[in-house]
């Protein structure tokens, strides 16, 4: 096994608890615990049970898996496989919250007589602030990598 | 022809030289994923992210995409002005009948055959529904149902059932009258009855879930709360007061894999085609009997003679009772009609999950009883006994709560 494990390993760690912690955030601001986070191009809005709360629980086992994967994750695919699951619970996450977006995005806003929205405005559907899990989800790529060019020796 | 012994395991060898390859098992990710999401510690939390996915694609589909982008626009600034501009006659009873109130501005509040009907059937359930079956035959297809069998074991044993129960309660959650057929897969009379049973009282179908989500969006998490909770506590009753065994199974968990399109598209197209033919002509049936009960004044002198138990017992005002009529015919139709009722958000809830735990639609019904007509008159023992209790003790949470 030729590869820095212990690179991967932190990068795995850190983003199994930067999930966690996101997760946690979600469900906090939906408890009450704070009136919505902005910060930057991230914001998180706590209006919503669905996203928010039962979102937040499936990011913290996310990041959970993650960080219950990380030992040996370059070596044995049964750990691997945890930090996988753990990623694509984010991708799950975010990968609804683009759809959402994508879905509310195409057709005209309700007052507007026309049906369809004009480009400009279907692509400003896009644009920032973001939930924690589409922020997540570029950094949640490199274990998709690590699927592809990691092999497993002794499985 | 004779063959020896001898030249017929020759034979076999000769056959199994040409046909059959060896090699070494190397487990995948795929494998090791595939047992991870049946290990409860990592398969719950799995199962909770697919329902997750699946009612988010669902909502953001039907609900924000078909209905509120394209359907209420084209029926409600189109549909409706051009039906109420040509109908001759606003004062008849074939206005009423057919168009309905003469001073609606959207179809939801017209109830007219052509205008609340058509709605609700296409541009409300139809994206709902569609949606549902191309999501559950993409579950069924990459092999996660049988996980989701095997992790719901446990639980549904609880209830007198076993894992492949999920199979009829996803399916009642896209339509009842599949689901009832699917229960045929559970093997002892016992649970057949038992998952017939919580199917016509405490799974909503895809439809209803539809009407819902555009309606009372606010109020569809608690609704299901109330069900689900009811789903267990009059399972485990049943389990208990029904004779008869509860077998273990055996399941055949395939490896993951890509659904093929062709499969996904005949299923698709077979569910919503056997929906079409089923669900409209009842949903636009259903129309034109409430109006025509309303007319009769029937629907009055029936909430007049029901007042004290709708009123006093379950808490809900006693116009109600029409679209519990409804809920007959269509229970998404009677879900649209409540919503046109003055009702407080927890008024709402509970005469949301009566209309829910209330007589199956009708042609839920015909199926029941195609599956034994015994069956089918337990099963509505049953679902009277559960009306009145569950309705009154959601009655009684409220008032406790200090919201009913």
């Amino acid at each position: 096994m030729n590869r820095n494990c212990s690179i991967s390993t932190i990068y795995i760690g850190l983003l199994g608890l930067a999930t966690v912690a996101l997760g946690l955030a979600d469900i906090l601001v939906w408890a009450g615990a704070s009136p919505g986070i902005s910060f930057g191009i991230l914001e998180i809005a706590g209006d919503d049970f669905f996203r928010c709360a039962w979102g937040g629980v499936i990011m913290v086992f996310g990041g959970l898996f993650m960080i219950s994967g990380m030992k040996d994750a370059g070596k044995n695919l049964q750990q691997f496989a945890k930090v996988v699951l753990g990623a694509i619970m984010v991708w799950i996450i975010a990968g609804t919250d683009i759809f959402a977006r994508f879905c509310e995005s195409i057709p005209a806003g309700e007052e507007a007589p026309e049906f369809f929205n004009s480009l400009a405005g279907f692509i400003g559907g896009f644009a920032p602030p973001y939930p924690p899990a589409i922020l997540l989800l570029p950094f949640t790529l490199v274990i998709a990598c690590f699927m592809f060019t990691w092999r497993f020796d002794e499985a | 022809m004779n063959f020896t012994e001898d030249k017929r395991w020759d034979l076999v060898d000769s056959v199994t030289r040409r046909v059959v390859s060896f090699g070494v098992y190397r487990q995948t990710i795929g494998d090791v994923l595939g047992e991870l999401t049946v290990k409860p510690a990592t398969g719950i939390p799995v199962a909770l992210a697919v329902l997750y996915a699946f009612w988010s694609i669902f909502g953001s589909f039907a609900g924000a995409l078909v209905t509120d982008g394209f359907m209420v626009k084209l029926f409600d600034n189109h549909w409706l002005p051009w039906l109420q501009s040509v109908w001759p006659d606003p004062d008849s009873i074939l206005y009423y009948l057919f168009v309905g109130d003469p001073l609606a501005d959207n179809c939801f509040e017209a109830f007219g055959m052509l205008t609340s009907g058509l709605f609700v059937a296409i541009g409300v359930v139809l994206p709902a529904v569609l949606i549902f079956y191309l999501m559950m035959t993409f579950l069924e297809d990459s092999g996660y149902l049988p996980r989701l069998a095997v992790l719901m074991d446990s639980v549904l044993h609880r209830i007198g059932l076993h894992g492949y129960a999920i199979v009829p309660a996803i399916l009642g959650l896209g339509c009842n009258v599949p689901a009832v057929t699917a229960t045929r897969i559970l093997e002892t009379r016992k649970q057949r009855f038992i998952m017939m049973t919580l199917l016509a009282i405490f799974i909503p179908c895809g439809a209803q879930l539809g009407v819902m989500l555009e309606v009372i969006p606010e109020t569809v998490g608690l609704v299901m709360i109330y069900l689900i909770i009811g789903f267990g506590i009059f399972g485990l009753v049943l389990d208990r007061l029904i004779p008869g065994s509860n077998p273990e199974i055996l399941v055949d968990v395939p490896p993951y894999h890509w659904p093929v399109k062709g499969n996904v598209a005949k299923k698709l197209w077979n569910r919503t085609k056997g929906f079409l033919k089923d669900a409209v002509p009842f949903v636009l049936l259903g129309i034109l009997v409430v109006n025509v009960l309303y007319l009769a004044g029937v629907i009055d002198a029936l909430a007049n003679f029901f007042e004290p138990l709708f009123v006093t017992w379950f808490g809900v005002p006693k116009e109600t009772v029409g679209p519990l009529i409804a809920a007959f015919l269509r229970k998404d139709l009677a879900v649209a009609q409540l919503s046109t009722i003055a009702m407080t958000p927890y008024q709402m809830i509970t005469a949301v999950v009566l209309v829910s735990i209330y007589f199956p639609c009708v042609a839920t019904f015909v199926v029941m009883l195609k599956e034994g007509w015994k069956e089918l008159l337990a099963a509505i023992a049953v679902l009277i006994a559960v009306v009145f209790i569950y309705g009154g003790l959601i009655h009684a949470i409220g008032i406790l709560m200090g919201v009913a």
